[in-house]
């Protein structure tokens, strides 16, 4: 009788071991989740080629398809200030009502890929020109078509310097593998050089965190002033200023651009300069 | 003969003026095209919104007149056209949205 109601226990026990071992598995795994959903930022994409790539649909069921524009070849080129300060493409997807007609008309693609301006010595091809063929309209209609574009990321950049993950930008701009354009004839309006803003630090919410240098002279290079002031950050006193992590990853803030285009804001190092505090020799 | 010589030369620089010579020190992009006729409103337009660089280092009084210039200019930008109209009103909103940015971040500094 003893070693029957024993043997029963254990039994109860195996089955108590077995479902608080499903529960923790369940807590675990959904927690994870949950972290993965709001707290951390997402993984850049396998292949920093798709990094920044936007897919403009607003078309799609007629006509030559979606077309695909590579932030990757055109930030090499050009700063995102003129891009989305003078020639107007809104940095969220959709609002910028960009069509084959607003091209034709010199605006958006059209403000540059008009068949006359020139780059580097090169008329830019005409963007939605009655006047092209089916394989000119594929070079950005290229949706599913292999081999539709000019540019390949891997021979383009291979001689920009890397950083761990894809090209690093900065490094490219200060060595001058890249030398961004800022103004284009008959948009951009003439204005002085920027006085550069001293760089500030940003102490992180958490004690073994350090905190992030911002540098206003690397972001003015790309960005001016009006691209991130006030509509991404509004005017706050220091003592306000709240940016969190939390927010980046919304999208919000530093997340505006480092989660879609610029370095991705799973590389820590790049902004809390260093490793965290409880690294030894940090 | 040396004298026609020394005339044609002189001739050929002349002409090389008048015809125009092509833009020095404006790196990148060039056009080709001739510059289309300015409209009233585009000479204001470019006035007001090119001081974003020095934005800074100008007095409240200076922000808040240039604020009002914006101001001035919007009514004139939402007669444009409709792809005109958005790109226009939404660069003024940007040049217009860092003055007041940066009025407020001076007044808030005063504080």
């Amino acid at each position: 009788m003893y070693m029957y109601s024993i043997q029963r226990e254990m039994r109860k026990n195996k089955g108590g071991i077995f479902l608080l071992s499903l529960l923790c598995g369940v807590l675990i795994l959904s927690s994870g989740a949950v972290a993965q959903q709001l707290y951390l930022p997402a993984a850049p994409p396998a292949n920093p080629a798709d990094y920044g790539k936007v897919i403009l649909d607003n078309y799609a069921s007629s006509g030559p398809g979606p077309v695909v524009f590579d932030h990757w070849l055109h930030r090499s080129k050009f700063t995102c200030r003129l891009c989305h300060v003078d020639v107007g493409f809104a940095m969220q997807a959709k609002a910028t009502g960009v069509s084959a007609s607003t091209n034709r008309q010199g605006f958006h693609c059209g403000a540059c890929h008009d068949g006359k301006r020139e780059f580097e010595g090169k008329p830019i091809f005409a963007s939605c020109s009655d006047a092209v063929n089916d394989k000119q309209c594929d070079r950005c209609h290229s949706v599913g078509k292999k081999d539709a574009r000019k540019y390949n990321y891997s021979s383009y950049t291979a001689k920009f310097p890397k950083g761990i993950y894809g090209v690093d930008w900065e490094a490219a701009e200060k060595n001058g593998s890249v030398k961004p354009v800022d103004f284009l004839p008959g948009i951009s309006i003439k204005r002085s050089n920027m006085q550069s803003r001293p760089d500030f630090s940003i102490k992180a919410g958490l004690e073994w965190v350090n905190p992030v240098i911002f540098s206003h002279e690397k972001h003015a290079i790309w960005n001016g002033c009006e691209l991130c002031h006030p509509e991404i950050f509004p005017t706050t006193s220091k003592a306000e200023a709240k940016y969190t992590m939390f927010s980046n990853i919304e999208g919000h803030h530093c997340g505006a651009c480092h989660l879609k285009v610029a370095f991705s804001l799973n590389n820590c190092v790049k902004c809390h300069q260093r490793a965290p505090t409880w690294v030894k020799g940090n | 003969m040396f004298k026609r010589k020394i005339v044609a030369i002189l001739l050929l620089t002349a002409l090389g003026f008048l015809g125009g010579v092509p833009a020095i020190g404006e790196p990148g992009l060039q056009t080709a095209q001739a510059a289309p006729a300015r409209e009233a409103w585009q000479n204001e337009f470019d006035e007001v919104c090119s001081k974003t660089q020095d934005a800074m280092t100008f007095s409240e009084e200076q922000l808040i007149a240039l604020i009002q210039r914006c101001d001035a200019l919007l009514p004139q930008l939402e007669k444009l056209d409709e792809t005109r109209k958005k790109v226009f009103t939404g660069r003024l909103r940007m040049c217009r949205g860092l003055y007041v940015y940066v009025l407020d971040s001076k007044r808030n500094e005063k504080k």
